[in-house]
C-alpha cells in the first residue's frame, strides 16, 4: 500500500489555520469535503472526536494522525495538513503537534486500516522526511515529498 | 562496573482483534517506557523500538499474528511480563465502555 493510494491531493494543506483539536479535525474534514471525498462530514467529525476522548492520537515527535472508522465513507481515504506554528493536540510526549494525518475508513476496514497507519509511520519516522514536509512550501511540495517517500520503501 | 544483560524474549499472540493500531501501540511504548531496560519488539524479520510508536505501528501486526517481545536490562524480566499484558488484552469495543 502507497501513501498515495489514499492520501487525496487536493486534501493537502501546509496553511492549517486551526489552533485547537476540534477546529484542525474540522479543518482538516473540510479538505475532505472540498476534494469531493467524503459524504457526512458531521458523523464523521463526531467519531474522529469521540476517538481522541479515548486518548490522543497526537503520537509524538510532532505527528498526530486522528482517524476513525465510519460509513460516512465508502473507502479509506486521508487528508494531511502542516501547522506552522504547532497546535497542542495533547500529544502523549506533550510536545506540539506539526503534522497531522487525518485517516477515515469504512467501518470493516480494520486490515487496511492499520496497513495505512504502518505506512504513514514508516515515512513519518524519519525525522528528515519530517523536517522537509514541516518546511514545505505549498501542497504541491508536500505531495512530491510524499511521493518520493512512497518509492522508497 | 556495568553490568551486561542478557536479553530475555517472549512470543506472544496479539489478542487485540483490531490489531496493534494506535491505541493499543500507544499503550504499549507507555508501559515500556516505565522500563528501563531496551525493549524491541519484533515480527517475522522486522524489529522495531519498543519505546517508539511509530515503530510499533510500522509492524502492521494484526489480530493472532505472533511478534517476540526483547527486552534486555535491570527490569527486564518485569518488563516482558508487563508487556505480554498489553499484547494479549483483548479490547473491549468502544461502544461498551463503562459509563457508570
Amino acid at each position: 500500500m502507497k501513501i498515495m493510494d489514499f492520501l487525496h491531493h487536493r486534501a493537502v494543506t501546509t496553511d492549517i489555520k486551526a489552533k485547537t483539536k476540534k477546529e484542525i479535525i474540522a479543518e482538516l474534514l473540510d479538505l475532505l469535503v472540498n476534494a469531493g471525498v467524503i459524504r457526512n462530514k458531521d458523523v464523521l467529525y463526531k467519531v474522529l472526536l469521540e476517538r481522541e476522548a479515548l486518548g490522543s492520537t497526537g503520537i509524538g515527535q510532532g505527528v498526530a494522525i486522528p482517524h476513525a472508522k465510519s460509513d460516512g465513507v465508502k473507502k479509506l481515504v486521508a487528508a494531511f495538513g502542516i501547522s506552522k506554528e504547532g497546535v497542542d493536540f495533547a500529544s502523549l510526549d506533550g510536545e506540539p503537534v506539526y503534522i497531522f494525518f487525518l485517516i477515515a475508513a469504512p467501518d470493516d476496514c480494520a486490515g487496511p486500516h492499520l496497513k495505512a497507519l504502518a505506512r504513514i509511520s514508516r515515512i513519518l519516522k524519519d525525522k528528515c522526511v519530517r523536517d522537509l514536509l514541516r518546511d514545505a512550501v505549498d501542497a504541491k511540495a508536500i505531495l512530491k515529498i510524499i511521493k518520493q517517500e512512497d518509492l522508497r520503501n | 562496573m556495568s553490568k551486561t544483560f542478557d536479553i530475555l524474549k517472549k512470543t506472544v499472540i496479539v489478542q487485540n482483534q483490531t490489531g496493534l493500531h494506535a491505541r493499543p501501540a500507544a499503550a504499549f511504548v507507555q508501559t515500556a517506557a516505565k522500563f528501563d531496560s531496551e525493549i524491541i519488539l519484533k515480527k517475522d524479520k522486522q524489529e522495531v523500538n519498543g519505546k517508539s510508536i511509530m515503530g510499533i505501528l510500522t509492524l502492521a501486526v494484526a489480530y493472532g499474528q505472533q511478534v517476540t517481545i526483547c527486552a534486555r536490562g535491570i527490569d527486564a524480566k518485569a518488563a516482558i511480563i508487563e508487556l505480554e499484558k498489553v499484547l494479549i488484552e483483548q479490547e473491549k469495543p468502544a461502544a461498551i465502555k463503562e459509563k457508570k
